[in-house]
């Protein structure tokens, strides 16, 4: 009788276990089958290159491609190097309580919700980029950039500092024993035995850069339009999801938004593959 | 002296008396009442659907009354598809629609559409040809007619709205709109955000206007809800609940309630006109 | 070369601080604004409008003009989430971490860290499509709703449940797994009376960090029954508020001072849920940092 109860518990954990990983597939089933006949119908062609515009039956998302790909490679081009700035600042430059006070705020950061940075955005940032370069509304790439640099930032300085706390210490001795600095040693031993961690930090940041709605969808304007300058409005992938969402669903309109569904789906996969693929990648985030 | 001022009081005490007794007689059809209405789609109805649910739910706890906004395509579909009982729209459901779901129309209340701007812009009046040339994107400047030195900022609305579908058809003549504008997603962001925006313009529902955005005159036309009224303003429209089939129970009470004369006043004070 | 060298080190210096001052700046910036603009709003009226409290609480009046609804959606959401969540994702944690051979551990956890790398809109639109079909199988019957919103939320977090179970499990010592077996106890018995209670407090630190999730997710939920203006969710079938959402609602539908004032506060107080969630979490486990990079 015990056996056959605690076989049961056991038979609970394999399914939950294969429910979970089913659950991932599922997710992607449900866009292919709803996007495919858009797909099927040969124009995936067009929906990567063609505008959006229903009414003369365009569906294409390559505006909002770009405009995902613009916010997000800007966001991190601001991001990793204030990144690596505050990380080597926690990890090398400061010490003790300095350390562990900037450290700690970092950490806060992450908890901090992402509606807010879109909220604060909205009221303090878009004023300023549009009075500062008194060119367009101020929702535009450069707001939300900015406001995702914030986003992603503690992200890949908590990430940059494990991974050099990671380089055993015994590489670092001999520079410091032929007299040379923290600084140098940081130069000539840990960066370059941390560079997969640091490669890592960046590529979990632009997943979550990639897949942010919110900071995009309240601060980006939301043009159609694929943006020529920091300072068009544009309209990310995930915000065009949250805009069309629930417009007929025969429509290709609402196909479309699948389609939107399995690149974001497409993206945010090679990236986690890439995290595994530069080995190491379990352990490391694990810890 | 004295017996005047008390006749005044009486007469006060007795209009009084009368109102709330008209008042209560229409909110009696919700008494003892349970359940659930769920609203969606057009955003310019909104004001007045959050009114008429707060009387409804003050009166009434055991009523729930939920209200999403989306945009008119998005209420006639959710409607269409049974997942709201009443879905707003703020153009007139297209006879397509209208088939194929077996749509119940309710015209409750006639709005206009009226481009606005940030009330520092010094703009008040725009011809039907600079309006559609501001919102194709061939005019880009302030100055082209007779503003400020300053790039215009266009502020349009997403597809799946009633409010840009009447825009585009009356006032811009089926123009286009250029790609290059910020889309919002409701009437009430669309009057946020060209008030926050002193180079802005865009369109809102007439009912929405406060001190906080600008109307412009549009051909020579002020869009104030008497010209609206008397036909003169030509960006006018209806505002519409809609129900799958004929509405029953506690959904039937709540467009009957929005008829009665407490439901028309709600629709008077939020800014639009009434239908009787 | 020693002249270029401590240039060198200067500009390291300066610039690694220039990068915190930065970020520190702009952070603060931010809660700054919020504060100074927001903290006048933060009284009882701001919760529950002109009713009395308790009869808000007693459900016996709906509050108009006040935060209540969305606080009530927001905490309901978080329950049912975190309950549907907790089971299937700790009985995973296990296997992974006492049952799953290797080759199956790194196959599995690869769908779960592609499902932890998705963004927020993809479940959402995930949980939407799902209503959607579930209506035109079942007519009127589903739609979205409290129950569709936190069965998504769920699927958002489970990724958090498992891996803080699978290492708070992986990280007990040795001795701790023998000693019990070596006394008769059956594998299962181990793990429910031993090995469990002891790596108690790494799952409850995730567990919070998802319900912090939970309360600050806006995408999911705006795609699978948030909406504007509901009351207190009277089942699983209703409509809801919540508080990102409605923060997101207000910021652009303001109709004036007074309500943009509730924004600010609404604001304001999911941020302090989401600061006392994570320092709960870090209270009771040390080691929050590798949660707070997981996450996507």
């Amino acid at each position: 009788m015990r056996r056959t109860k605690e076989h049961a518990v056991e038979i609970f954990f394999v399914f939950s276990a294969y429910f979970s990983a089913l659950l991932t597939v599922v997710i992607f089933g449900f866009m292919l089958a709803l996007g495919l006949p858009l797909l099927a119908e040969g124009r995936i062609f067009s929906i990567m290159t063609q505008p959006w515009a229903p009414h003369l039956g365009q569906f294409g998302i390559q505006p909002m491609i770009v405009g995902t790909l613009a916010i997000s490679l800007l966001s991190m081009l601001f991001a990793f190097p204030l990144s690596l700035g505050c990380a080597i600042l926690i990890s090398v430059v400061s010490r003790g309580t300095v350390s562990w006070l900037l450290r700690k705020m970092v950490e806060m950061m992450t908890g901090i919700p992402t509606v807010i940075y879109g909220f604060v955005g909205i009221f303090l940032l878009v004023p300023l980029v549009r009075e500062f370069f008194a060119a367009g509304s101020g929702m535009c790439v450069l707001s939300a950039a900015l406001m995702l640099t914030l986003l992603v930032s503690p992200t890949m300085i908590l990430f940059f500092c494990e991974s050099f706390a990671r380089v055993p210490d015994s590489y670092g001795k001999a520079v410091l024993a032929v007299g040379g600095t923290e600084i140098q040693k940081f130069f000539h031993v840990t960066l370059p035995n941390s560079w997969p961690g640091v490669v890592i930090g960046f590529t979990l940041a632009l997943g979550r850069a990639l897949g942010d709605t919110l900071i995009a969808l309240m601060i980006a304007g939301n043009a159609v339009q694929t943006p020529n300058s920091l300072l068009d409005s544009a309209r990310t992938l995930t915000s065009h999801i949250a805009l069309v969402f629930a417009a007929d669903y025969e429509s290709l309109e609402f196909k479309a938004i699948f389609a939107c569904g399995i690149f974001l789906y497409l993206f945010t996969t090679i990236l986690v593959m890439a995290v595994r693929l530069l080995g190491v990648g379990r352990e490391r985030w694990a810890r | 002296m004295k017996t005047r001022v008390t006749a005044v009081f009486a007469l006060v005490a007795l209009s009084l008396f009368f109102c709330s007794g008209a008042f209560a007689a229409a909110l009696d059809a919700f008494k003892g009442e349970k359940g659930e209405i769920r609203i969606a789609g057009g955003t310019a109805h909104i004001p007045v659907m959050k009114e008429a649910a707060a009387r409804i739910m003050g009166l009434n706890p055991d009523i729930q009354i939920s209200i999403a906004g989306g945009g008119s395509g998005v209420g006639v579909k959710q409607v269409g598809e049974g997942l709201v009982d009443i879905g707003n729209t703020g153009r007139t459901p297209t006879e397509d629609e209208v088939k194929q779901y077996s749509l119940q129309m309710f015209k409750w209340a006639i709005d206009g559409v009226a481009i606005v701007v940030n009330p520092a812009n010094k703009i008040r009046s725009l011809s039907q040809d600079q309006a559609a040339a501001i919102f194709a994107g061939k005019i880009t400047n302030w100055k082209e007619v007779g503003g400020d030195d300053k790039q215009i900022n266009l502020y349009t609305r997403d597809e799946a709205s009633g409010t840009r579908e009447v825009f585009w058809e009356k006032a811009l003549k089926k123009g286009d709109i250029a790609a290059t504008a910020n889309v919002i997603v409701s009437n009430g962001a669309m009057k946020g955000a060209v008030s926050q925006d002193p180079y802005g313009i865009g369109y809102v529902s007439v009912g929405h206007i406060d001190e906080t955005v600008a109307p412009v005159a549009f051909n020579g036309i002020e869009p104030s809800m008497e010209n609206v009224k008397e036909g003169k303003y030509p960006v006018a429209r209806g505002l519409f609940s809609n129900t799958k089939g004929e509405p029953a129970g506690l959904v039937k009470k709540f467009i009957d309630y929005l008829f009665t004369e407490e439901g028309q006043q709600i629709v008077v004070e939020k800014g639009f006109i009434s239908v009787q | 070369m020693g002249e270029v060298r401590r240039l060198q080190e200067a500009g390291v210096l300066v610039f690694s601080w220039l990068c915190g001052v930065l970020l520190l700046g702009a952070v603060i910036a931010v809660i700054g604004y919020l504060f100074v603009h927001g903290w006048r709003s933060i009284s009882l009226s701001l919760i529950f409008g002109a009713t009395p409290p308790l009869d808000a609480l007693l459900m016996k009046r709906h509050v108009f003009n006040g935060l209540f609804p969305a606080v009530v959606g927001t905490l309901s959401l978080i329950v049912l989430s975190v309950c549907w969540a907790i089971p299937i994702g700790m009985a995973s944690g296990i296997y992974l971490a006492e049952y799953a051979g290797a080759g199956t551990k790194a196959f599995l956890n690869l769908f779960f860290d592609i499902l932890a790398g998705l963004p927020s809109i993809v479940v959402g639109l995930f949980g939407f499509s799902a209503a959607i079909f579930l209506n035109r199988l079942f007519p009127g019957s589903i739609h979205p709703c409290l129950l569709i919103s936190s069965i998504a939320l769920a699927f958002l977090v489970l990724p958090y449940i498992i891996r803080t179970t699978q290492m708070a499990l992986e990280g007990l010592p040795l001795s701790a797994r023998l000693t019990a077996l070596s006394l008769g106890a059956s594998k299962l018995q181990n793990i429910t009376h031993v090995l469990l209670p002891q790596s108690l407090s790494g799952i409850v630190s995730g567990v919070i960090l998802a319900i912090g999730r939970c309360a600050e997710d806006t995408a999911v939920i705006m795609l699978t029954g948030v909406v504007a203006s509901a009351g207190v969710p009277r089942s699983l079938f209703s409509h809801y508020e919540a508080l990102p959402f409605y923060i997101y609602y207000i910021s652009s539908q303001y109709t004036d001072r007074e309500e943009l004032a509730t924004g600010y506060g609404a604001a304001i107080i999911l941020l302090c849920i989401c600061m006392v969630l994570f320092l709960t979490a870090f209270v009771i486990k040390r080691q929050v940092s590798y949660h707070a990079l997981y996450r996507a």
